[in-house]
């Protein structure tokens, strides 16, 4: 079986940078007319603030390969997704692109609420560039996919952020797509579904589909790339095996969060308390805590012995 | 290595079929739920048309008919829907805009040609009345096409124009609004060119509006094609709005995802 990194080159970023100006507090009408002077200097300085979202990344992604894009929030990985995508023109530097891209970004890419299921991936498909009679021959695969055939013919508004995540996948998924672009929203779906899709997109792959994923599922991102970078103030600053990539992301998350550390170093019971909370508030440092767990069999030990005391005691 | 950024092939077809399918699910929407459905476009034209009718005809004692009025209103409400809708068709799908690659232009356009589609659905019960008050139709009415092809040009061009600058100038949304009112005004709509004094009549000629509605109520109500010199006009004004419309949109289109 041929590996990806055989394959000819089909996505690569070469000294991309994207800068944004950064959004100044809006002047209202009213402190425009009684304070000029204030107004006119914040005016005047609204060019030099300005942000780099996404500064000199370069790299290569082969025909067939799983590449995946880590970082902390802020980093810059959805932004060079919709750089990648095309959807944003780089400052500087170019994307060279060479097949068909589908994209999933976000949640409910372009879904109208209001509308059924069927008449959204009917329209969705429009978007993409398909006609109406193809949309119609890939509507049962596509409904069978996601699972929804009870629903498809409710309006979108009934549905579920899950339901959501089923029916974006399953479009992007049959688009036929050679390049498939996607962001996050695999998080969002029930651990089924996203087994399916990940069943799926290994089947893609070996058709040498190529697949690039940005995800604070750092478990499924050690699990299924080929290859993964780290991203960190708009910089890829590593690139290399999932396995490296996610440890390194790991380490850095535990040098800004002394709460990670500890986790990190004493087990879960640590101060259950706060862990619990940070949980609860912090998607991404769950994400990143249970990574943490996973690689680590101590902690399962600590979790297993915890729950007998409790079950004991 | 020379690797060439592609863009996703689109054909004809696939065009056409979105423009249509976002037209149609923007009047499906519009009237959902409700009982008299498109009929509601109706409502607008004729209620002011009746009110107009009895404040200039009798109270003020113009002499103007309803009809007249109609054969004015009617064309109106489908040039200030379509280019106030598409003033907002932008900013009012920036989800869409900002995950999906696709011809952008036909969110206006599918806007503009709801209007239209209203318009059109509509001229029947205007021909109606036209004809209900005693107006025979006539070798002009062959005209109703060339006059039908400029309003419709004129609202896409500005159309065009207007949804493309409210993005980065959200004011603009608002300011049109503004314009559309007092256009109302300046356009021979409740009142007809001749009306208007020597000194102003220049206006009737920089406003390529004016001539549509001239056209509509000539060819409906007179039996006879509007002045060739005033259509001419008419058609450069829309060459133009339809080529400052395409370009501005084209050179601002690229920003759209990141301004929204």
């Amino acid at each position: 079986m041929p590996t990806p990194s055989d394959g000819e080159v089909v996505l690569a970023a070469r000294g991309v940078s994207r800068r944004y100006p950064l959004a100044v507090p809006g002047q209202a009408l009213k402190t425009t007319l009684l304070h000029p002077g204030q107004a006119l200097r914040a005016w005047r300085t609204r060019r030099r603030r300005e942000l780099w979202a996404v500064r000199d990344v370069s790299f290569e992604v082969r025909r067939g390969e799983f590449f995946s894009i880590v970082g902390a929030n802020g980093s810059g990985k959805s932004t060079l997704l919709r750089l990648l995508a095309g959807l944003s023109k780089p400052t500087r530097g170019s994307v060279e692109v060479r097949g068909r891209v589908s994209t999933l970004l976000e949640l409910g890419s372009g879904f109208h609420p209001q509308v059924s299921g069927r008449e959204n991936v009917i329209m969705n498909g429009l978007l993409m560039g398909r006609t109406r009679r193809e949309m119609e021959a890939l509507l049962p695969a596509i409904v069978e996919f996601s699972g929804l055939q009870e629903f498809i013919d409710q309006p979108m508004r009934t549905y579920s952020s899950g339901m959501y995540v089923r029916l974006g996948f399953a479009i992007a998924a049959f688009m036929d797509p050679e390049i498939l672009l996607v962001d996050e929203v695999l998080a969002v779906g029930d651990a089924k579904f996203q087994e399916k899709c990940y069943e799926h997109i290994a089947g893609l792959q070996r058709k040498g589909v190529t697949m690039v994923m940005v995800s604070h599922d750092l478990g499924a991102v050690e699990r299924f790339s080929d290859r993964a970078a780290l991203m960190e103030r708009g910089r890829m600053v590593a690139i290399g095996p999932p396995r490296k990539i996610v440890g390194l992301h790991l380490e850095r998350l535990a040098e800004t969060s002394p709460e990670i550390k500890q986790a990190i170093d004493e087990g879960i019971a640590a101060d259950e308390e706060r862990v619990r909370q940070m949980l609860e508030e912090d998607p991404e440092w769950a994400a990143a805590f249970a990574a943490a767990l996973e690689r680590n069999p101590a902690f399962h030990e600590k979790l297993r012995e915890q729950a007998e005391r409790e079950r004991s005691g | 290595m020379a690797m060439a950024r592609q863009a996703p092939q689109r054909s004809l077809r696939n065009a056409f079929e979105l423009v249509t399918a976002l037209t149609s699910r923007d009047l499906k929407l519009r009237y959902q739920g409700s009982v008299l459905g498109w009929a509601w476009s109706l409502a607008r034209p004729l209620a002011l048309g009746a009110v107009l009718a009895f404040a200039l005809g009798r109270v003020l004692g113009t002499g103007i008919t309803a009809e007249f009025l109609l054969a004015g209103l009617f064309p109106w409400f489908w040039f200030q829907g379509g280019v106030q809708g598409a003033a907002g068709s932008f900013i009012g799908n920036g989800g869409l805009l900002k995950k999906v690659r696709f011809p952008r232009a036909v969110l206006p356009l599918s806007t503009v040609l709801g209007a239209t589609l209203q318009f059109a659905l509509s001229l029947p019960v205007l021909v109606g009345f036209v004809v209900a008050a005693g107006n025979e139709p006539s070798a002009a009415w062959l005209g109703l096409p060339l006059v039908f092809v400029l309003q419709l040009g004129l609202t896409a061009g500005l159309g065009l124009f207007v949804a493309s600058v409210t993005v980065y100038f959200r004011d603009l949304e608002h300011i049109t609004e503004v314009l559309l009112t007092l256009l109302f005004y300046a356009t021979p709509i409740i009142y007809s060119v001749d009306r208007v004094p020597e000194g102003y009549r220049w206006l009737t000629y920089v406003n390529p509006l004016a001539p549509i509605m001239e056209g509509w109520r000539s060819i409906l109500l007179d039996g006879a094609l509007p002045a060739w010199s005033h259509l001419g006009a008419s058609a450069a004004l829309t060459a133009a709005a339809l080529a400052v419309g395409w370009v501005t949109f084209r050179r601002l289109e690229d920003g759209f995802a990141d301004a929204i």
